[in-house]
């Protein structure tokens, strides 16, 4: 019971910390606009050559299209298989890619963990021992876990001996740098070990993430704790899920915020409008900058020191 | 051998900490191999025996040495002081979320670095990397800021701080032209552009250190007198009315320049720079929109013939200051909308980032002339003679309207259709590289900087423009269109610097000076190379 209490834990503070992340970006203030170009949500025959609606002719008496499917097109394969790191920096996408991409095939297989377990919950009969689904549901788990595990070994040690021998990488790595890609790293070895050694066909992951849903339920003899490598393949795994949205490797989701609210955030003000209402809450905001030419007393508001002209400009 | 220099080398007491040696600049092809070996002219010391200059071979600021220890420690306080405020929603709402965000998710994957043309053309010098002064403020932030910051530096990333940190961060700030092509290759998003605005920013508003040219030349001086240039009302009236006389005797082509006109479809507005060093590019755009029927209008109120907006790349207060001016005036004036001259970074500081600061009456539709003047050319109302511009051509992208406002294809469809020797560079369009004058670079001069821009920050644009006009004979006049004033400014400055008008016959405009010498009914020419305009002779 020891290993699924950790679990629970560490699934409680990845909700905690990545809920807290999210809920921090969704409370920030309305920025001023800072978009760059290509914005991949622009309409095709604008996206060609990256440019804006702005192209229009009296573009604020038009309505601001854009496109998902285009956004899709872009952020998809960017997200899947790291194009950006493709085109800009192919020898590190070589180590790069395999470590992110073992990552998601691990989620994938977590993900189908979890359908496995709530179909045996159910017992559904069409899902029995030796039916099609069953037999491609099984496969898929092993695919994915094996995949993922072999992408996510290679990939961690090239990640790892690129950032220590590339010297452009180590002067300006820190030992959290390090640390975090060996903790990975680690999980990945001994989840590859137990999958090689004890568990080829993840009999015991599926025992195990269906314990996770029944509270410590069991679908074989086999539990991955059993082993010392299966143990610490479920601590490490637990712990990463815990660590990840407290580091700068919550980028794997953050991300999100990086492109929409910012790099991608084009939505014009209009009179009216819900932004305009967000500006006027943060130009009665009452900064406090010391610089005499601001003139910030902690009594006037952005508003007043923006339409006012300091003592030396008069 | 490569000396490589990491960011707790920041605090580390040198005269010097980078300096190019001769050679390491990305080298030039002919006939410029003599400028190979050049490398930036050493500070006159009696000149600068009171500022700082520790970083490298030139000064942006020159930010005084403080008198004292106790001198030094009080400004180490206020830099803290600043950099919390950055932090905080009452002092930063303007930038928060862009700036968390990039603080917080950078892989140090360094795909930024060979983005940057500086970096790359300063023989790749390690202070030059776009996160090398993000990873120096994202440590004092670790280590100063945040609690229990000093036991965790030891695992995140250390520092020291001291004065020589803080005056070296000031300076590396102006290093960068801003022009963010940085961000856009970035993996996750991080925008390390923005990590060098907010440094401008917290030194200026909290510190008030910032360039000459940039505050007290700048913005005080374009709220004070009513332009950055220091012209006045009256003598910018007086200057487009002498524009106004001039433009008939060039072109034969009669035009009117209408002031402060109530209730016209549009305030036009320039940079003052360009009716001091380019006239010919306020008159084209009077004679297109004259000939076009355009209801237009200029405005003669201090600042409303000014469309910079130096506080964009530096100090928030000051930016919103100037925008919030700039939409008054055409409140009252009662046009419909305001179209931005050939001047980038006033488009976009006008257009899109004080679109979240101007509310109700002031939120008046911005337009970018190259939209308005794409519609002129390709309505019909004017009549044009394309072999009138017979002679190579090639575009220069602002960073400001075109990666940064998106505005790309406008001024390539016009220039498609009445300059039969255009070509493009290579990249362009929202891949381009910035001229080097980005970010007030071009109008900064202080000691050696218009050298180091030169030979540095301006370089890879010359190499483009070079590339651009391979295969074209020597002798023949070849036309770089820079539609905006900064960007013609540092390429005016690199022709002269390598002597490219005697080497290459290398000449640069503006794009509604192409637009006039192409009109089929203007009985002379407007572009003419080598020759001298009146109003400079």
């Amino acid at each position: 019971m020891g290993f699924y209490t950790l679990s629970y834990l560490c699934i409680l503070v990845f909700l905690l910390a990545a809920g807290y992340r999210t809920y921090r970006q969704l409370t920030l203030p309305v920025h001023l606009r800072w978009e760059v170009y290509p914005v991949q949500h622009e309409t095709t025959d604008k996206l060609a050559h990256g440019g804006s609606y702005m192209e229009d002719l009296n573009w604020w008496e038009k309505k601001h299209g854009s496109s998902l499917w285009n956004e899709l097109k872009y952020m998809v394969p960017e997200i899947l298989f790291i194009r950006g790191l493709w085109k800009e920096n192919r020898s590190l996408w070589r180590v790069s890619f395999p470590f992110h991409f073992g990552l998601y095939l691990m989620i994938a297989a977590f993900g189908l963990l979890v359908l496995n377990a709530l179909i045996v919950l159910c017992g559904e009969d069409v899902f029995s021992a030796g039916g099609a689904i069953r037999t491609l549901l099984d496969g898929l788990i092993v695919f994915t876990g094996w995949v993922g595990l072999v992408l996510g070994v290679i990939g961690s040690v090239g990640t790892l001996c690129r950032r220590m021998a590339d010297p452009e990488l180590r002067d300006y790595s820190s030992f959290v740098d390090y640390f975090n890609i060996l903790f990975i790293l680690l999980f990945f070895l001994f989840a590859f070990l137990t999958c090689l050694f004890v568990d080829p066909t993840l009999e015991g992951a599926k025992s195990y993430v269906f314990g996770l849903l029944t509270g410590g339920g069991s679908l074989s003899a086999y539990a991955p704790g059993q082993s010392f490598c299966g143990g610490a393949a479920i601590v490490l795994a637990s712990v990463l899920v815990a660590y990840v949205p407290l580091t700068h490797m919550s980028h794997m989701f953050m991300k999100y915020f990086l492109y929409h609210n910012v790099k991608w955030d084009d939505a014009p003000n209009r009179r009216g409008g819900s932004i305009e209402a967000a500006i006027l809450k943060n130009l009665a905001l009452k900064p406090q900058w010391n610089a005499k030419h601001v003139e910030a007393d902690g009594r006037k508001s952005w508003l007043d020191i923006a339409s006012s002209a300091s003592k030396e400009i008069k | 051998m490569k000396k490589t220099l990491k960011p707790s080398d920041m605090s580390r007491p040198s005269d010097c900490l980078c300096h190019i040696e001769p050679g390491e600049l990305s080298p030039l092809p002919p006939p410029y191999e003599d400028f190979n070996q050049t490398t930036v002219p050493p500070l006159k010391p009696e000149k600068v025996k009171n500022i700082e200059t520790s970083l490298d071979d030139t000064v942006a600021i020159g930010i005084p040495k403080p008198a004292s220890k106790e001198e030094e420690e009080e400004l180490v306080r206020r830099f803290l002081s600043g950099l919390k405020k950055l932090f905080e929603k009452e002092n930063n709402w303007t930038f928060l979320q862009p700036l968390l965000l990039s603080m917080e998710h950078c892989a140090k994957c360094q795909t930024c670095s060979d983005a940057c043309p500086v970096y790359e053309m300063s023989g790749k010098k390690d202070i030059y990397r776009p996160m090398f002064r993000a990873e120096v403020l994202r440590r004092i932030y670790n280590k100063y800021v945040k609690p229990g910051g000093k036991i965790t530096a030891k695992l995140t990333g250390d520092i020291d701080l001291n004065w020589t940190t803080i005056a070296r961060l000031a300076e590396l700030s102006y290093r960068c032209t801003l022009c963010r092509r940085c961000a856009t290759v970035c993996p996750i998003g991080v925008d390390n552009g923005l990590i060098n605005h907010e440094i401008r920013k917290l030194f200026s508003q909290e510190m008030g250190i910032a360039p000459k040219e940039l505050h007290e030349k700048g913005t005080v001086q374009h709220l004070r007198v009513g332009s950055s240039t220091g012209m006045n009302p009256l003598a910018a009236k007086d200057s487009v009315d002498f524009i106004q006389e001039e433009m008939e005797e060039i072109t034969g082509y009669k035009v009117e320049i209408p002031w402060d006109v109530e209730g016209a479809d549009i305030l036009l507005l320039h940079n003052a720079g360009e009716i001091i060093s380019w006239p010919e590019n306020v008159g084209a755009f009077a004679i297109i929109f004259q000939a076009a029927g355009l209801s237009w209008t200029l405005s003669s109120e201090a600042a409303g013939y000014d469309a910079v907006n130096y506080g964009l790349w530096y100090d928030d207060v000051q930016f919103s200051r100037v925008a919030v001016r700039h939409a008054d005036i055409a409140r009252r004036l009662k046009v419909k909308k305001i179209v931005m001259g050939e001047c980038g970074h006033a488009h976009k500081a006008l257009t899109v980032t004080s679109d979240r600061l101007l509310t109700g009456e002031l939120n008046i539709p911005r337009e970018s002339a190259m939209v308005t003047l794409e519609e002129i050319v390709m309505s019909g109302k004017l009549q044009f003679d394309p072999r009138k511009n017979n002679f190579p051509v090639t575009l220069h992208d602002p960073c400001n309207y075109v990666r940064l406002m998106g505005i790309v294809e406008p001024q390539r469809r016009i220039l498609r259709k009445i300059a039969p020797g255009f070509r493009e560079m290579t990249p362009h369009g929202v891949d381009n590289y910035c001229c080097g004058g980005g970010s007030g670079f071009a109008i900064m001069s202080p000691y050696n900087f218009e050298t180091w821009r030169n030979l540095v920050s301006s370089r890879k644009k010359f190499l483009q423009i070079l590339n651009a006009f391979q295969g074209e004979p020597q002798e023949t006049p070849k036309y770089v269109c820079a539609p905006c004033s900064n960007c013609k400014g540092a390429i005016r400055d690199l022709i002269s610097y390598y002597h490219a008008e005697e080497r290459s016959r290398l000449y640069y405009g503006g794009l509604v000076e192409l637009i006039v010498n192409a009109m089929a009914n203007m009985k002379k020419s407007i572009i003419q190379f080598g020759e001298e305009p009146s109003w400079k002779s």
